[in-house]
């Protein structure tokens, strides 16, 4: 098989490319290849047993989907610089399955931008992550879809004792169909930061997360929606405590600048031990006339002042963000707040 | 010229009168004090010289350099150099971070300007959400310098306050009436007064019209042993 891939003598990271079903680039630097660290095409990774069993463990198995990108990084390697996949769709369908295998006390983040353009019908990513013990992972999800896209994404993770996660995703453009899903199972002590920023104007969006927490673990799961014009938004959030010492929190937040719209967000906690400590808050209202008028006092026009609110209520979103991805992040909330002021 | 002219202003909220005919004027870099009892109209008078949306002017003129503004919004006031601080702002959904780096881009100011207000611990903070009243005070207060105004309309600067921040309020207040912006104040216990150099006139507005106007002493003096019953009738 001829690989469209290669080391870099310089630089600090890797990434990785596919349009459709071709791999358009893969780079690995070469400081991180001699480390141990492996970016390459699953259907190439699978040829090793280890990974062929690693295989639909953390998501429901799908057939028939062998495109995508593999990363692994060895036990006790910290990798600072952003590793960044970009997943392409522009014409017909695009179906991808990720696995990406963190070693144990190893660090790294993961900035993962999926966008349809042109005839892109159809996307599915399937992304499993490992994460070993005592690892910590940052993973940023940027989609950017046209309206005529049809798009299915799921993240499944399983975190081994003492892991942190800290997942962020955020949309610049809804189509006019999303499911999107994310499953995390934690181990023992872990921790777990989710946070989903997601600006939609008409279409049908059903934004699943779903957290199991082990002995000593805790999650914390963060939602922001702003509903546009037609906008119908679904968001069943799960967590459930498996073990003593468990504890979770829910705080989703829905913003409706179109009576037009729909936002239904479901917060759920489920106990399965007497020790665990859940809460959960939410929220969903329109832009307070108040805070319009104060911020026209401050010398904001009417729509500046929605574009700053609409911005403040996604940012107050973000708990935390890796110093690396803060700029690609402020840009983008700049972006899709004036966006949905339209 | 002067700078604010407030001529036989009345000013309603959802049709109730509340400043009954207020006519004064303030020139560059002038201090004057708002005195009054509360539900006075003291608030009202300000924001609806800001030009906020819930606040009516029935009747009367407000003329800014010479220009009448009563129509126009408040953002187009800021725009000529009005600013408001507010006396209790409820929570607003930003970050004042980002409110310092708007209202930077936007007057052009330089957000060194705010670096004696002590607010580097607030800045990833959700604007006014759980604030102290002395943060709050000097947030709102930050956010009027960044505007670079010609006229700072400032809404019980002094109330809640700690007395280190009431010394700071007074320090920057008399630091803005020296760069030549008028500044017209309401309190309602006259805390800072002690602290500001150059009190240019002192009124007293009871029941939505000003009853008196003066020398700040002589106004405190009466309102301190006869309460603002001397200034009715």
């Amino acid at each position: 098989m001829s690989m469209p891939w290669s080391i870099f003598e310089s630089g600090k990271s890797a990434n990785y490319l596919q349009r459709n079903f071709d791999i358009v680039r893969l780079f690995v630097a070469k400081r991180l290849a001699e480390k141990g660290f492996i970016l390459e095409p699953l259907e190439k990774a699978v040829e090793r047993e280890w990974v062929r069993k690693l295989l639909w463990k953390a998501l429901p198995a799908r057939e028939g989907i062998v495109k995508g990108a593999f990363v692994y990084v060895p036990p006790n390697t910290q990798i600072s610089a952003p590793l960044s996949m970009c997943f392409v769709v522009d014409r017909g369908a695009q179906w991808v399955h990720n696995v990406l295998f963190i070693g144990d006390n190893s660090e790294v983040t993961v900035s993962t931008t999926c966008l349809s353009a042109g005839e892109g019908e159809e996307h599915q990513g399937f992304t499993e992550v490992y994460l070993g013990r005592g690892a910590k992972l940052d993973y940023i999800t940027i989609h950017g879809w046209s309206k005529q896209t049809s798009v299915v994404a799921e993240v499944g993770v399983i975190a081994e004792e003492g892991s942190t996660i800290n997942e962020f995703y955020v949309t610049l453009r809804t189509p006019q169909a999303l499911k999107s899903s994310t499953r995390i199972v934690g181990g023992r002590k872990t921790n777990i930061l989710s946070s989903t920023l997601y600006v939609t104007g008409a279409g049908n969006s059903t934004l699943e997360t779903y957290v199991a927490l082990e002995e000593g673990a805790s999650a914390e799961i963060l939602s922001r929606i702003v509903a546009t014009r037609g906008a119908l938004v679904r968001q069943p959030i799960t967590v459930e405590a498996r073990g003593e010492g468990a504890r979770g929190h829910i705080e989703c937040r829905g913003l409706q600048l179109d009576p037009s719209s729909m936002v239904e967000t479901i917060p759920s906690l489920r106990s399965m031990h007497g020790g665990a400590q859940l809460t959960h808050e939410a929220a969903i209202g329109k832009l307070s006339r108040e805070e319009l008028e104060y911020l026209m006092s401050k010398g904001f026009s009417e729509d500046e002042a929605v574009t700053l609110l609409v911005r403040g209520f996604l940012e107050l979103g973000i708990k935390s963000l890796p110093e690396a991805l803060k700029p690609q992040v402020t840009a983008t909330l700049d972006l899709i707040a004036k966006a949905a002021k339209g | 010229m002067t700078l604010l002219k407030l001529e036989d202003l009345h000013v309603e909220i959802e049709k109730n009168e509340v400043v009954k005919g207020v006519s004064l004027e303030v020139e560059a870099g002038e201090v004057h004090l708002l005195f009054g009892p509360n539900g006075s109209g003291k608030s009202t008078l300000l924001r609806a010289v800001m030009g906020l949306p819930s606040y009516t002017i029935s009747r009367g003129r407000v003329i800014f350099e010479g220009r009448d503004i009563t129509a126009l919004k408040a953002h187009e006031r800021a725009a000529l150099g009005i600013a408001l601080m507010h006396q209790n702002p409820r929570p607003i959904s930003v970050k004042l971070r980002q409110m310092v780096i708007e209202l930077s881009r936007k007057f052009g100011s330089d957000p060194d300007l705010i670096r004696d207000l002590n607010l580097d611990g607030l800045m990833d903070r959700e604007l006014y959400k759980g604030f102290s009243g002395g943060e709050l005070k000097r947030a709102e207060l930050a956010l009027v310098l960044l505007q670079r105004p010609k006229l700072a309309l400032l809404d019980e600067p002094d109330s809640g306050v700690d007395l280190e921040s009431l010394r700071l309020v007074g320090r920057i207040i008399n630091e803005m009436a020296d760069r030549g912006v008028a500044v017209l104040l309401v309190t309602h216990t006259g805390a800072v007064a002690e602290h500001l150099r150059n009190v240019a006139a002192t009124h007293v507005l009871v029941n939505g019209r000003i009853v008196a106007s003066g020398e700040l002493p002589s106004i405190l003096r009466t309102i301190r042993h006869k309460g603002y019953s001397a200034f009715e009738g």
